[in-house]
Parts: structure tokens; C-alpha cells; sequence
């Protein structure tokens, strides 16, 4: 019953699980190198828990030995939970216990031991790492055309590491220019084309921040490469740089060479700061949503407790700055380019929720993995160190729920158009916690060259391989491909709501369910049933009036009226 | 209606005249003003004639609006019309003298208006301009606005008129026995044989149809026939009727299957009597019921917010949701909501209910409503309690019986808490409107329970501001027939013949809308009782299967599998509730978890996949309870989601549900052909304007583009409401703040607008 490879590797009886919901459950708890197992047979179905390590966070003894002679621990779980276990103290001394086992394996990477990724073999028929193909997007967008080329400037990670090696670039910049430009920006991450409007030639290019510094330096070489991506759409004479940090950051960032764009420097642009935090308020931000969920929401104030986490409102500052690249994109046909300190972060959540919005193919299955693939994975947001894979420093302060949050707001959208996308809420659900898990490789390592480096594609299964293999699971039943349709989400806190399927799918009083899209496949159902049958009478038929024409007559038949309904 | 641009324009020379109902007159006008659609510029204003009838508030416009736009049209008003009934508030402006005033009846007005802006009890926000109009017109027009939106009597009340010249217009028809009006498919509960029918289709073998109080003899507040237990004898009712307030004998209103009866009750007036009477009431149950099971009281006024807290409940979430500037109010949006307490409130009583249900269904015992005079919380939790129970209430003409029967007949004031004639503010409480989002946050659950649409639940609580129908305009039968009587005094007809003088009920729905619009109330996906699956097909039931996101493990290849799905079932198991003190997240102290019967009774039917023809409880988190959207945001032009929102699915499901509608009534006109026969008509060929469906299944292609007129607001349009945007910053919006209390002020010098 184990996954391949998977093994099991402590076993102990008479472990009591102490649930939030349901109290005490005594039962048998196994440690394998992938997940924690613990099932009690006192009830009825067996109560079975089911964890991937991957998802510990956090694992800690609490208090000594009680009066009973027992030892409990706590595990503090990256998807919204903590669990409590509790059992007899070891009576052998050098025995090692149950959970000093677990937390050699949940925290592989810092026990020196594999992630549970690279040893997992299940083949599936699709090879997932084949999804996403840089050259093959740019060519869906139209890519290289009179303005745009793709260059190998970065072929071996050398002007950049944290880049693709696949970078598109405006025509006139010789790559020569393009590592000057490298020299100004933080991490030599410049200015690339992300998305290009089909018919406006507008662009979405992303970059990190400029190495203004206190001083107020400039780079001719840059504020000219501005220009060239200006100037690649004729539809306008402006370029709008969205800095996605609040201005009293940027500003602040000048102190560590950093900085923002002065207009002075860069003509025909204009800045604008988005007021989205940093990876730290958002950190603190989880934090206080998990305290108000998990493990029962308190009766009488949720709101206000909700409120004063702010998780939505983050949420609503997120989506209002893609909301306004989008719009400037497709009303103002006007390029853009965003930023905020080193790229990899906000930056990855504006553009990618803007190119969400902007291009229904990005809205599919197989177009939202690439979406992924391209402005998360191939633009070097660390998962790594987001996540904190196999990783037990939890305090580490470069963790933070960034993803999680671009998540949470595909989310908000979908919910505002029901229609809109190909695949459903468990599909996010389901990303979610494979980030987590340590299973598949997608979202190992922290940018494109270590997973070369790494071989990830070689030594792990991809998650899409997993997903597109029943992608029936995913689908929304109501998607509706309309062409060329801009979604402009409501960003206003009237219209944003806590996504409860997720962060508090744990509490047992929340019945999950999907019952539009249950009810929709129904009725699908329904109809092909019908059609069949519809088809037999119309042959049937067909044939009897065929073989006895002459028995026309008037034909008597009585037509009961459209009443009754399904 | 679909108002496109309009597709032949109206010849500029046609003069702008109010089109008028039976015994609608025109009591002012004035002409060039502008209704303000834009938000920040007069960019798209429409031009045309403000015009104040005895019905309602008219601006009549050859301009079209700038957007192509989708509203329902009703059949008894225009684009642009107001009902006065739909008034809440009047407030002129001069922005010149930097005055504004609210104006109410028989006041005056020292300064010419520039600008009127109406609140509407619907949640509209309408303003006008009078800049090039004239000052003297205006100033009148205002006023009558002010006068005729408050009725000194109900006779007033423009439905009176209305049907009394239906009375005389349809004089001819009713000689030849056509009852206007009639035809209606529905109890309305005014005569026994329809008790009779209720109590034979609950299996109420115990009880019987009492007609003590018909002519409305012993209290003016009951309907005239009233069902009580067999056991008790008219002799003793009348005995006991004397004991209880305003002499509301108990009522009774529904049996379980299981034999337990859901009774209404109002308090008993005289202490002395209290347990005695209480003792005969109770045994009285108990005899009616077959395994003469106990009775157990609940008393809701004890429980439950008052009327007071629920009307100033919805005040605030109103000014929240449409009043306060759209983006001020954003930051402390959720803090805003919780303190105006209306989820709370409605979380109160779906919860009250639900613990209703658990006695009927769980301890099979009979449950008595108690309230003071039994005609406002109880109204609400009865008919909740019964949407919950029996699925013969969630269909279309199930539902209107219900409101029929524990809101009309059993005297809800609705002219007093509408406040019609805006007299006594400390009356007015949206008890109903409390209701409507009771079951819209059932339907919001379970979205294929229900035969009618949220768009139904709003037309139906809009329907309270258009003063025709017998539904919302009296406080209780008895009321209504008095009145009737008195007016056909006054207009000289013949008595016996009052009795003609019949104010519709809201229930025709024809009255004001067309056949295809009226499919706007039908839900696609709801699964009615004659959800038989197709015989030999795939679709066995229409049970959901459960879905859980618990674990995304579930999807494994099958060789891992088996294990998670056991993992997966039993978490099904865990699904309990809890009355555990939230725990700290550093895993503190644990308590035992104690779990009350009643607990336990939602957590069982939780952990099962729900019988949508079966009891239906909702969740009771207060995680599970929504804002309902379309009813609050629909005029808030910002919060409007274009080509978004719940619509969007509604119109895919819609034309699938169409489809599989003509398939089956091709089938049956295959079924219908003799064997021999081959039908005459083409059977592929839909049975055209049939259709339940407001999407009728187009072409086989998808469409390239969504439909430019659905919105998060469809099928309403808040087009032309007032944009929040346009009074940022200045007194107006802090207008509606204390309104009430602003009532007396005589003017305001501001800040200049």
C-alpha cells in the first residue's frame, strides 16, 4: 500500500491523536519516508490520518512527561493545521522515539537525507516537464516578430542566474547592451518581455529594480532599453513602470543600492507604486489568519478577526495592481513594465495575474501550467526558500506564503467568473498541496539553472504529469471559451471573500461542495442519455416509414404539454 | 427588458407624456431635467420630463442610455419610474445657496431646488438636476414627491384607485363570470378547503379546519378559518380565546410525516390562567399526535433579536452598501458588516429554525412557537422551519403557499412594517426581507433544492414598494376586507359588490411581468420531486456524491489508492462539531469535547450527502453565511461585475437545462406517436415559447463573446443609479447617516458641494 519507493520506517502502537474536533483517538501511528500514517480502529470506519511530511512545518516536543508517563508532541503543519499526538515515554532510554524519526524524515534536507521527490517513480503516461516549452509560447504569442527577438545572452545562466535561459528582448538591443543593462538592475535581472497583446503589440516586461542607490545614479544604457521597449508599441507614446512596492520601501531601498526609476531619467514614463508588502508582512499575515481559523472560528466576531489579519486585504492590493497593468494593457494600450525589489515575488504575482486576465489561455489546464511554468518557476521564484522543502529551520525569515497568495487570488477571480476558466477550485487545492508535499518536482529548487543543475526532469515526476492524467478532476464543467475576453475583476472588499475551501477545509462542520458543477455534469449526462434515445426513435422511425408508406393517414398522436420539468 | 440601443428612435416631436394606470392621475411635471447617469461628469445624463403621479415618480426621456444595458421590465412601471410607495427619503438640494433639505409631507421649501436626489427603499439612489429646468415647476414637483410618498391613510395608498377602476373597467367581464385575476394555481389559504387539502397532504389526521372566527368575530387578526386539534371543541376555543393576546388561539401550521405538528402560538395575556391553559393546549397537541409524543414550547421572543434591533440591523448594512462612498467604506468593510449585525441576526434565526427541526425530526416531538402576539418572529422561523422539512416548499407555487399562509393570513403587519404610509418609523422592520435572506443563504448552499432563482426572492421583496397587491399592504385579513369596504363605500359601489373590489395578489406574477421574463424565476438546476433519472441511463440518482478536499491525495493512481480512500472516508467521520474553546496555536490545553444532542443530530446529517427532496439544514458557521450580493450591491454601480458573476454559470446551466427540456418533450412526442404513425410535425422542431428557461439553447457553436448585459447585477442594471463616486467628499453622503434624525432639521447651510 506504500508509493514506489516509499518505505516504512517506525511503527508504533498506542499512540494517542488528539483531534480539535472529535477529542482523544488512541490508535497505531507509522513513519514512512514520505508521510505519517495514524489510524484508529475504535471507530467505526477506522479514523485514518494521512499526511505527507513535506508539509510539516514544525515539529516540537511539548512539556515533559506528564503524571501518566506520556509525551506529547505538536506538528505545525504548512497548510493551515497543527496536529497533537501524544504516547508513553520510551521506557529504553537509547530507543529512539516515533517522532524523532519523523522529524528525520520531514526534514530530509537538513538531515542530509533525499527529498522524497527524487526517489518517487510512478510512471504516468504524460512526461509533465514536457508542458511548459519556452520557444513554443513565445510562438503562440507571436514571438519573434518585427520588435521582439528571443536571445541566448542568458543560454548558460551567465548574465543572469535567477533567469530563463530564454529571454525575449526588443530588436534593436544587441546583447552586448542587454549585460550593461544587467549591470544596473538588482541580481543583472533586466527588463523581458512576459506578454504581448495580439493586436495592440502592448507589452507586460518585467524586471527587478534599478540600482539607483543614494546617489541618484543612472544608466544611459537602461533609460535607452526603456525607450526600445516604449517604442516597440506604436499604439503609444508612454510607458507605464509599476513598482509594486509601497513608495516609502522603495524609496528605502535606495539605502542598500537600490531604488526606483526618477521620471528625470526616463522619459515618457511614469511610476506607479502599487502599496503591495513584503514578504515578511505576509508571513505575519498568515500567521493571524491561521490563529483566527484553525482549529474553530470564534462565533461572534469572525469578521473583525478576519479584518484585522488582513490577508484580504493584501489579496485586494495584489489583484487592484494586476487589475491596473491589465487595464493599461488592454485600454490604454500602453506597455508596462513591473518590478519590485528583486522580481522574483510581487512581481511574479502582478504579471501573472495580469496575463491571467488578459489571455483566456491562461485560464486552461494546460495554459495555467504554463503560465506557472513561465512566470513562477523559469523567472526563479524560490520556491525553495519560500517553501522551506524538507527544510527544519521554520523560522527561517526568507519563508513566505507568496504563492499561496497568487492562489488565493486566481481563486477571487474565478469566483467572480464562473465561466472563465477551465479548471476548478480543487485543482488549485490540489497545487497547493503538492507544494508542500515534496512528491513531484515542480517546485523544487529555486530557479531554472539549479533545476538543470539538479535534473530535476531526469530524477523527479512532474506534478502536471500527475494532474494531466485525470484531468476529468479538474475540470470545470461551466468553462465557456469565449474569444478575446478580458476578465476585469471587481477588486473591492465587497467581492472578496476568505477562501474557505481552503484554509478551512480542516474543520469538520464545513461541508465541502461543488454542487453547480456537480449538478451541471448531471444534466450533461442527461442530455447525451437523451440524444441517444432521441436518435433510436428518429431511426426507428425513419425505417417503419420506410418499409409501410402506404399505411399513411392521418396521423393521431397526443402531445402531453411541456410541463413537467427533468 | 433588453433595452438596446433604441432601434427606431422616436420621432423629436413626440411630446414626453407619463404613461398611466387605471386611476393614475398626474399631479405634477416639470420638463427639462436631467437624470444624472455619469459619475463624475454629466457625460451621458438623460434629458427629459420629471413627472409626480398618485402612483409613482416618472422620468420620461427620448435619450437613450449611453451603455447598452439589460434591466427586467415591469409591467407596470417604466425604465425610469419609482413607485412613491418605493420612496424613502426626499432630498433637495441648492447648490448655489449651499442648502439642502429632506423634505417630507405638507412641508415647505424656502430655496428652489437646483438638484433632487430619491433613496428608495429598493436601494436605488436617484438624482436630477434642474439647472435649465423651471424653479417654480421643480420646487412643486419636489414637493408633491414628498406629499404623495406619504399617505396620510391607507386609502391613500395608490392600489385603491388602481382597483377601483378595474372594478368599474372590468364591470362587463365579471357579468359574464370571469373573475379578473383568477385563475391562479395556488392556495391562498381564504377559504377551508384549502386548510383541508394542507392538512390531507401533511397526513394532520388530528386536526381539523375551525371556522370560529370567520367574519373575523372573535380576533380581527386571524385568518377567518384556522386549524386546531380535534380534540378541542369550538365551545372550549371560545372559552380559551378570551386568555390569549389580541385572542390568537395557537395556529397551526405544519405536520411532520412523523405525526409531530409545528404550532404557532401568541403568549397568554392573563398570568392566572397561564398553566392551566397551557396544560389544555398541550394535551390538546398531544392527542393529535399518533404516538402522543410530548410538546415542547420555544419562545422566540426570549431567543431572538427584537423588530427594533432587526430594523436598525438592515439601516446599517444598507448605508454601508450603498450610502457610504464606495471606497471610504472598503477599508473597514468586514468591521462594518459584523457591527451592523444583520448576518448575525440572520445566522440567528436560520439557527433558531434548524434547532426547530432537530425536535420534529430528531425527538419526533410536537413544537409550539410562542411570541408575544405571534404575528412577527414567529412568521420567519415557521416558515424556515418548514422550507427545511418539507421540499414541497421550496418549489415555486410551495413557496408562495408558505408566504401565504404564515405571513399574510397569519396577520405579519406588512403595512405596518413596510411603513406604507411612513407614520410610525418605530413600526417599520424588513422581517420579510429578514426571511428572504434566510432562504437565500439555504439556496446558497444548496443550489438545486429550490425551484425559483435569487432574481425571484429580489422581484419579490420589490414587489412590497408597488402599493397594488393584497400581499403587502394590509396588516391582516380582516384588514384588507374593511378597508375594501370602506372605499367601495366611498366610490358609491353597491354593497356585495365590495367583495369584486379585489386586490390581486402579488402571486399572479403576469401583473407585472411577461411569460419570457418570468422564466428569469426559473432555477436550472433545481431537482424537483419528479426527478426520475433517465430509465436504462447512466444517470441513476441525482444525489451529489461527496466531494472532499481534505486530502488532494484522493486522485492517486489506483495502487495508492485504496489506502488514501480510506483515509478519505473517514474523514468524514471526523466531521463533528465542536464546542471546544478555539485552541492556541501552542497547543495549550485540550478539553474534553462535549457535544449536545442537538450538535450531534446536524453533525450525523452533515456527514451525509444531502437528500435535496429530503430535510435540508444549513450551516451554521459564521464562515458559512454570505452577503447576498444581488439583493444589496445590485444598484452600486461599482461593485457591479461586468460580464461576471453567479449569471454567468445561471446562463450556461440555463441552456443546457433548455436542451435537455427539448429533448425530453421530443421524446414525448415520439412516445405520443402511435406505433404506426410517423408524426406530422417535425419532432426535432422545439415547442417554441414553452420553454422554462430564461437562456434558451442556441446553436450548437459556442458563442465567441459573452453577452455584453450580464453583470453581477443582472437582471437589474445599475446604470443611471447614482454612483457613490459622485457625492465623495461632500454632505450628501453623510446624508442618509442619521437620516431619521435629520428629519426635523428644517435646513442645512453646508460646506459648500
Amino acid at each position: 500500500m506504500l508509493l514506489p519507493k516509499e518505505s516504512v520506517q517506525d511503527m508504533a502502537k498506542d499512540v494517542t491523536y488528539i483531534c480539535p474536533y472529535i477529542g482523544a483517538l488512541r490508535g497505531t501511528l507509522t513513519v514512512t519516508n514520505y508521510r505519517l500514517f495514524f489510524r484508529c480502529m475504535d471507530r467505526e470506519p477506522a479514523f485514518v490520518l494521512d499526511l505527507p511530511l513535506g508539509v510539516v512545518s514544525r515539529v516540537e516536543k511539548i512539556g515533559g512527561a506528564s503524571s501518566r508517563g506520556e509525551v506529547s508532541y505538536g506538528l505545525v503543519c504548512k497548510d493551515i493545521r497543527n496536529l497533537r499526538f501524544a504516547h508513553k515515554q520510551m521506557e529504553d532510554s537509547l530507543r529512539k522515539s516515533i517522532f524523532e524519526i519523523l522529524m528525520k524524515f520531514a526534514f530530509p534536507v537538513s538531515n542530509g537525507l533525499p527529498i522524497f521527490a527524487f526517489e518517487y517513480g510512478q510512471v504516468y503516461p504524460e512526461n509533465g516537464w514536457k508542458v511548459y516549452d519556452a520557444q513554443a509560447e513565445y510562438k503562440r504569442q507571436g514571438i519573434p516578430n518585427e520588435s521582439w527577438r528571443i536571445t541566448k545572452v542568458n543560454d548558460h545562466y551567465e548574465v543572469c542566474d535567477t533567469y530563463p535561459s530564454n529571454l525575449v528582448v526588443p530588436v534593436n538591443i544587441p546583447d552586448e547592451e542587454l549585460k550593461r543593462v544587467a549591470a544596473f538592475r538588482a541580481k543583472g535581472r533586466i527588463p523581458v518581455l512576459s506578454w504581448i497583446h495580439p493586436e495592440s503589440q502592448a507589452t507586460v516586461t518585467r524586471c527587478s529594480q534599478p540600482m539607483v542607490g543614494v546617489n541618484g545614479k543612472r544608466s544611459k544604457d537602461d533609460e535607452k532599453y526603456l525607450q526600445a521597449i516604449m517604442d516597440a508599441n506604436a499604439q503609444s507614446h508612454k510607458l507605464f513602470i509599476f513598482d509594486a512596492r509601497p513608495s516609502v520601501n522603495a524609496a528605502a531601498n535606495k539605502m542598500k543600492g537600490g531604488g526606483y526609476e526618477s521620471e528625470d531619467a526616463y522619459q515618457n514614463a511614469e511610476l506607479v507604486f502599487l502599496d503591495i508588502h513584503n514578504i515578511h508582512v505576509m508571513r505575519e499575515s498568515l500567521r493571524k489568519l491561521k490563529e483566527v481559523v484553525y482549529p474553530n472560528i470564534e462565533e461572534s466576531h469572525w469578521l473583525s478577526n478576519l479584518e484585522s489579519t488582513h490577508w484580504l486585504e493584501h489579496i485586494k492590493l495584489i489583484l487592484a495592481g494586476a487589475l491596473r497593468i491589465a487595464d493599461k494593457v488592454e485600454s490604454g494600450k500602453t506597455s508596462v513594465v513591473v518590478h519590485c525589489s528583486d522580481g522574483w515575488d510581487r512581481t511574479a504575482q502582478l504579471t501573472s495575474l495580469a496575463m491571467l486576465m488578459l489571455d483566456g489561455h491562461y485560464r486552461t489546464i494546460r495554459g495555467f501550467q504554463v503560465l506557472l511554468e513561465k512566470e513562477w518557476l523559469s523567472f526563479g521564484h524560490r520556491f525553495q526558500l519560500r517553501i522551506g522543502h524538507g527544510d527544519k529551520n521554520h523560522t527561517d525569515a526568507d519563508r513566505s506564503p507568496v504563492f499561496l497568495q497568487f492562489i488565493d487570488c486566481v481563486w477571487q477571480i474565478a469566483r467572480q467568473f464562473p465561466a472563465a476558466f477551465e479548471f476548478n477550485e480543487y485543482f488549485l487545492v490540489t497545487i497547493l498541496d503538492h507544494m508542500y508535499s515534496c512528491l513531484f518536482g515542480t517546485f523544487m529548487c529555486n530557479s531554472e539553472q539549479q533545476r538543470v543543475k539538479e535534473e530535476l526532469p531526469k530524477k523527479t515526476v512532474s506534478l502536471w504529469a500527475y494532474i494531466n492524467s485525470q484531468l476529468e478532476e479538474f475540470t470545470n464543467p461551466l468553462y465557456v471559451n469565449y474569444s478575446n475576453h478580458v476578465l476585469f475583476p471587481v477588486v473591492s472588499m465587497r467581492h472578496l471573500e476568505l477562501w474557505v475551501g481552503y484554509y478551512i477545509r480542516w474543520n469538520p462542520r464545513m461541508r465541502p461542495q461543488e454542487p453547480v458543477h456537480q449538478r451541471y455534469k448531471e444534466l450533461l449526462a442527461k442530455r447525451a442519455e437523451l440524444q441517444k434515445r432521441v436518435e433510436e426513435l428518429q431511426r426507428d422511425v425513419t425505417n417503419r416509414s420506410a418499409s409501410s408508406t402506404e399505411r399513411a393517414g392521418s396521423p393521431t398522436r397526443s402531445i402531453t404539454p411541456v410541463q413537467t420539468f427533468v | 427588458m433588453q433595452t438596446d440601443l433604441k432601434q427606431t428612435p422616436q420621432p423629436p416631436i413626440k411630446k414626453l407624456e407619463a404613461k398611466l394606470l387605471p386611476g393614475e392621475i398626474v399631479v405634477n411635471e416639470v420638463s427639462f431635467v436631467r437624470k444624472c447617469i455619469g459619475a463624475d461628469s454629466s457625460h451621458g445624463d438623460l434629458w427629459g420630463k420629471l413627472i409626480c403621479t398618485n402612483f409613482k415618480v416618472s422620468f420620461i426621456t427620448h435619450d437613450a442610455l449611453p451603455k447598452q444595458r439589460f434591466q427586467v421590465a415591469n409591467r407596470l412601471l417604466g425604465e425610469h419610474d419609482v413607485p412613491l410607495a418605493c420612496v424613502e427619503q426626499v432630498v433637495t438640494v441648492n447648490d448655489a445657496k449651499g442648502k439642502q433639505k429632506v423634505l417630507c409631507s405638507n412641508q415647505k421649501l424656502k430655496f428652489n431646488p437646483t438638484e433632487l436626489v430619491l433613496y428608495c427603499k429598493d436601494f436605488r439612489i436617484i438624482r436630477f438636476r434642474f439647472d435649465e429646468a423651471g424653479p417654480q415647476s421643480a420646487k412643486k414637483v419636489c414637493l408633491a414627491i414628498a406629499h404623495y410618498s406619504q399617505p396620510a391613510d391607507p386609502q391613500l395608498l395608490f392600489g385603491f384607485e388602481y382597483i377601483g377602476k378595474q372594478y368599474y373597467g372590468s364591470l362587463g367581464e365579471r357579468v359574464n363570470g370571469v373573475d379578473p385575476g383568477g385563475g391562479l394555481q395556488m392556495p391562498l389559504f381564504d377559504r377551508p378547503s384549502e386548510w383541508d387539502r394542507e392538512i390531507k397532504r401533511t397526513g394532520a389526521a388530528e386536526w381539523r379546519v375551525c371556522s370560529i372566527n370567520e367574519g373575523y368575530v372573535v380576533s380581527p387578526s386571524l385568518p377567518e378559518y384556522v386549524v386546531v386539534p380535534v380534540s378541542l371543541a369550538d365551545q372550549d376555543l371560545k372559552q380559551y380565546l378570551c386568555f390569549f393576546t389580541a385572542h390568537r388561539i395557537p395556529l397551526w401550521c405544519w405536520n411532520h410525516p412523523n405525526g409531530s405538528a409545528l404550532v404557532r402560538m401568541a403568549s397568554i395575556s392573563d398570568p392566572l390562567q397561564q398553566r392551566k391553559l397551557d396544560q389544555r393546549i398541550c394535551s390538546a397537541i398531544t392527542k393529535s399526535h399518533p404516538q402522543r409524543s410530548d410538546v415542547l414550547k420555544s419562545d422566540l421572543d426570549k431567543n431572538l433579536p427584537n423588530i427594533q434591533d432587526i430594523q436598525a440591523a438592515f439601516v446599517k448594512v444598507r448605508q454601508i452598501c450603498v450610502i457610504e462612498p464606495f471606497e471610504e467604506s472598503e477599508e473597514k468593510w468586514l468591521s462594518s458588516m459584523e457591527s451592523s449585525r444583520w448576518l448575525e441576526y440572520v445566522r440567528a434565526f436560520l439557527k433558531h429554525s434548524a434547532e426547530v427541526v432537530y425536535l420534529l425530526e430528531g425527538k419526533h416531538v410536537s413544537v409550539i412557537l410562542q411570541e408575544e402576539e405571534d404575528r412577527d418572529l414567529s412568521c420567519v422561523v415557521s416558515s424556515l422551519v418548514q422550507l427545511m422539512l418539507d421540499p414541497h416548499f421550496r418549489s415555486l407555487t410551495g413557496f408562495q403557499s408558505l408566504v401565504q399562509k404564515e405571513w399574510v393570513m397569519a396577520g405579519h403587519r406588512f403595512l405596518h412594517r413596510c411603513n406604507h404610509l411612513k407614520k410610525n418609523d418605530k413600526e417599520e422592520s424588513p422581517l420579510f426581507q429578514l426571511f428572504l435572506d434566510c432562504v437565500w443563504q439555504i439556496i446558497n448552499q444548496y443550489p438545486a433544492a429550490f425551484e425559483f432563482t435569487e432574481t425571484y426572492l429580489t422581484v419579490l421583496s420589490d414587489s412590497m414598494w408597488i402599493p397594488v397587491f393584497s400581499t403587502f399592504l394590509f396588516n391582516c385579513p380582516q384588514q384588507r376586507t374593511e378597508n375594501s369596504m370602506d372605499f367601495a363605500k366611498s366610490k358609491c359601489i353597491p354593497m356585495g359588490e365590495e367583495k369584486a373590489l379585489r386586490f390581486p395578489p402579488v402571486w399572479d406574477w403576469s401583473q407585472q411581468f411577461t411569460p419570457k421574463d418570468q422564466a428569469l424565476f426559473n432555477n436550472p438546476m433545481y431537482v424537483g420531486k419528479g426527478a426520475t433519472c433517465v430509465q436504462n441511463g447512466t444517470v441513476k440518482s441525482f444525489r451529489r456524491t461527496k466531494k472532499n478536499y481534505s486530502s488532494t491525495l484522493r486522485g492517486m493512481p489506483s495502487s495508492l489508492r485504496n489506502i488514501l480512500m480510506d483515509g478519505h472516508d473517514s474523514l468524514t467521520l471526523t466531521r463533528r462539531n465542536s464546542l471546544v474553546p478555539r485552541l492556541k496555536p501552542d497547543f495549550s490545553q485540550i478539553r474534553e469535547v462535549v457535544e449536545s444532542p442537538t450538535e450531534r443530530f446536524f453533525r450525523d446529517w452533515v456527514s451525509r450527502p444531502a437528500d435535496l427532496q429530503g430535510m435540508l439544514i444549513p450551516q451554521l458557521l459564521p464562515s458559512h453565511l454570505a452577503l447576498w450580493r444581488l439583493y444589496f450591491l445590485r444598484w452600486v454601480p461599482e461593485a457591479s461585475i461586468p460580464k461576471g458573476g453567479p449569471v454567468t454559470a445561471y446562463h450556461k446551466l440555463s441552456q443546457l437545462a433548455d436542451e435537455v427540456e427539448k429533448l425530453q418533450s421530443q421524446l414525448r412526442q415520439y412516445k405520443g406517436a402511435t406505433p404506426a404513425s410517423t408524426p406530422t410535425s417535425n419532432p426535432s422542431a422545439p415547442p417554441s415559447d414553452h420553454s422554462r428557461m430564461y437562456f434558451k439553447a442556441g446553436s450548437t457553436h459556442e458563442p465567441s463573446s459573452i453577452p455584453e448585459y450580464l453583470s453581477s447585477s443582472f437582471p437589474f442594471s445599475p446604470v443611471g443609479n447614482m454612483c457613490r463616486r459622485s457625492i465623495l467628499g461632500t454632505p450628501l453622503s453623510k446624508f442618509l447617516n442619521g437620516a431619521k434624525t435629520w428629519l426635523s432639521t428644517e435646513t442645512l447651510a453646508n460646506e459648500a458641494l
